[in-house]
């Protein structure tokens, strides 16, 4: 008898859960549609303020990425804050606030997070990280009407305006960067043979399948070896092995996982194996990966960038960095130098931000959208040169164009041709 | 060839890292009879307390030696003042309360520290030798060595020592034990501390390779469950062995059974355990456990 009423307890928590759950979501879309004519202001903006939502992993073991995303867009928006304000399109001039919201990078979390947001008033979600958080409630977003944009995901589905016309994905595709790595090589002249190590699923796959489009016809590449591991996996020393036996000069290491990239970097030099090195921009940080692997042992580590590297020599002095570094101690509570891209971006999102606020002519989710889609040739602060934020291209995230880099033992440097 | 010395090479110091848990796991069971789900937790916070001690100006050695012996006092006081309140009970409710120690851990350890990557500090050099014609690295070599005596250590503790035989004998039958004048308490906090301290080697032995984060030795604590399964729950030799044979098994299925593939390794253990179990319910090494009437 006792474990016959286990079950309906846990059910009957669900079903309450879901009954709030439903109520909750159901009251505030009452109130939107309270306001009547196109004219009325959406929720989440007054005439004096707007709102932002972030759903981000900040615990869990993509915490640090996370807690950047929601970093670089609150300084960018603290500075302005502390000057004023934004001066929108229609006139007004408003002060941003941001509220962030710890997914955990579960999707579970994250839905929930998002109609947390709804009933909390929050105009648009933006800045979030990752692929299955961001996609939990790509749906929920859009029948809801409320823009899910300049979200840090390299999942292409975001840019596609027939499927996701309330989303804009912000970096570049997995396409992108991995394109751009089999050109570079294409381009060299010189007969190379490459092993590929990816993560099995969409992000391993959009790397590699970039790559090989762009290798295509090219007689000086051959891949002579290809492996895959699990997001879960503590080890890949076995696929590591098996490559280094292939023979290859190049090694391209689709990886997302952080200690699995530094144990790479490691095992291969172990091996004796010192090919050239491609790495996602999610995990070519000189600071937390390449300084740990070793990689001054390989004769040149590669990865895709946009934006200017503040640990970089490079740039310790231009006036991007300075500020950015600035902004993000004071307003966004980030005393040390970012470990990780995502800081950087997310400052991006919010200038990318700002600027659709400029030409935002009603206070109106729809016309927020139509302006965003509106942003071409914008070089966002810390943006490299050759690269810029554009939205009008359908099938393209905010940021498209990326420059392949070469390690420079300490932060990056851009390079036009390989080796 | 090469390339199979060196796969087989790679599996054992994966497993070593297995090992190193799944001993710890035995320690606890042996003398208390719970699995302790939160080993692994344990493991990792003292990790982070060698590495606290690093930060703070300590040589390496003695940061680990201290982390060691504080681990050796917060096991006891986690049995002492914790799970000492469900020993009696179900031990459904003690593996359950575990597994809430294990997830309570892993939040205190996030709020001190952050789930940033933190690098540790070695013991061993990165450089490797080679034998065989495989390359084997210092640092795996010394961590299997290490994992070696330890299990050696325990063997000799468990069957030629008093405190051994006591902690057995607690572990079996506790009112007996007490009856026949055994400081049963006492001892419990002895197993539970020792268990703590022996995890804190494996954090250290570790962390350099996986780098510091809060569910660092979650995958491992899996394998290692697995490795104590198979090896018999009463028997550190076969834990360890058991979880050199997941290490290497895995990598060779991988590489050498097409269908399998790195993709599907993981599976491969665990259908282990299933027939091992059928043949041999107590493990490969483990004393069959019996009731007299």
């Amino acid at each position: 008898m006792r474990k016959n009423t286990r079950p309906r307890g846990v059910l009957g928590i669900v079903a309450v859960a879901a009954v709030i759950a439903l109520s909750a979501s159901g009251c505030t879309r009452g109130g939107t549609n309270q306001g009547g004519g196109s004219n009325a202001a959406s929720p989440g903006i007054t005439d004096s303020s707007i709102t932002l939502g972030i759903t981000t992993p900040l615990s869990g073991a993509i915490a640090g990425q996370g807690t950047c995303t929601v970093a670089g867009v609150t300084a960018y928006f603290g500075a302005l804050n502390a000057a004023g304000g934004v001066k929108f399109g229609d006139g007004k001039t408003r002060t941003v606030n941001i509220k962030s919201y710890d997914d955990g990078y579960d999707p579970q979390k994250s839905l929930a997070n998002f109609q947390q947001m709804v009933s909390d008033n929050v105009f648009a979600a933006t800045a979030g990280l990752g692929t299955p958080t961001n996609r939990a409630f790509r749906e929920a977003a859009i029948s809801q009407k409320v823009p899910q944009v300049l979200v840090m995901t390299g999942d292409p589905l975001f840019s596609d305006r027939k499927q996701s016309p309330w989303q804009l994905g912000f970096v570049p595709i997995y396409q992108n960067e991995g394109a751009a790595f089999g050109k570079l090589i294409a381009g060299s002249g010189q007969p190379h043979k490459v092993a590929i190590l990816s993560q099995n699923d969409d992000y391993g796959k959009g790397y590699v399948q970039g790559f090989k489009d762009a290798i295509k016809g090219a007689s000086n590449v051959s891949v002579v070896g290809e492996q895959t591991y699990e997001a879960t996996d503590t080890s890949v020393d076995a696929q590591l092995t098996q490559l280094a036996s292939s023979g290859a000069d190049v090694f391209f290491d689709a990886m997302s996982i952080t200690p699995l990239a530094i144990a790479s970097l490691q095992k291969a030099q172990q091996l004796g194996w010192k090919p050239s090195w491609f790495l996602p921009s999610n995990t070519s940080s000189p600071a937390a990966i390449l300084g740990p692997g070793g990689a001054a042992a390989y004769p040149g580590i590669y990865s895709v960038s946009f934006a200017k590297a503040p640990q970089s020599p490079a740039f310790a002095k231009d006036p991007d960095v300075v500020k950015f570094l600035a902004d993000l101690k004071q307003y966004a509570k980030y005393p040390d130098m970012p470990a990780f891209p995502h800081c950087m971006w997310s400052y991006m999102v919010g200038a990318t931000l700002e600027q659709a606020f400029k030409t935002m002519t009603e206070p109106t989710r729809d016309s927020f959208m139509t302006a965003l889609r509106n942003v071409k040739g914008l070089q966002a602060p810390l943006m490299l040169s050759g690269t810029s934020v554009d939205t009008t291209t359908d099938g393209q995230p905010a940021v498209s164009s990326v420059l392949v880099q070469k390690y420079d033992g300490k932060g990056y440097a851009t390079v036009q041709n390989f080796g | 060839m090469g390339t199979f010395i060196q796969l087989v090479v790679d599996g054992l110091s994966t497993g070593s890292i297995y090992a190193a848990l799944a001993l710890a796991i035995v320690l606890v069971n042996q003398a208390t009879g719970l699995i302790n789900f939160a080993q692994g937790g344990l493991a990792v916070l003292s990790g982070y307390v060698a590495y606290a001690f690093v930060q703070a100006g300590l040589p390496l050695v003695v940061a680990i030696i201290l982390a060691v012996a504080l681990s050796f006092v917060l096991g006891a006081l986690a049995e002492r003042f914790l799970v000492r309140r469900f020993e009696r009970g179900d031990p459904d409710t003690a593996v359950v309360v575990t597994i809430g120690l294990l997830t309570l851990i892993t939040g205190i350890i996030a709020v001190i520290w952050s789930y940033n990557n933190l690098g540790f500090p070695s013991l061993f050099p990165l450089t490797s030798v080679d034998i065989l014609g495989a390359v084997v690295s210092v640092r795996s070599l010394a961590t299997t060595v290490t994992i070696v005596v330890i299990m050696v250590v325990l063997q000799l503790l468990f069957l030629r020592t008093k405190l051994g035989l006591a902690l057995r004998a607690v572990a079996d039958s506790p009112a007996s034990s007490a009856l026949s004048g055994l400081p049963v308490g006492r001892l419990l906090m002895v197993g539970w501390g020792l268990a703590a301290a022996l995890g804190a080697v494996a954090g250290v032995l570790v962390a350099p390779q996986l780098t510091l984060t809060p569910g660092m030795l979650d995958t491992a604590l899996v394998y290692a469950l697995a490795a104590v399964i198979l090896g018999g729950l009463s028997s550190p030799i076969g834990c360890v062995v058991a979880a050199w044979a997941i290490g290497v098994l895995e990598n060779l299925v991988a590489v050498y059974v097409p269908f399998i593939g790195h993709d599907l390794k993981i599976a491969v253990p665990f259908a282990l355990i299933f027939v091992i179990l059928i043949l041999r319910p107590q493990g490969l090494f483990g004393r069959k456990v019996v009731v007299r009437v």
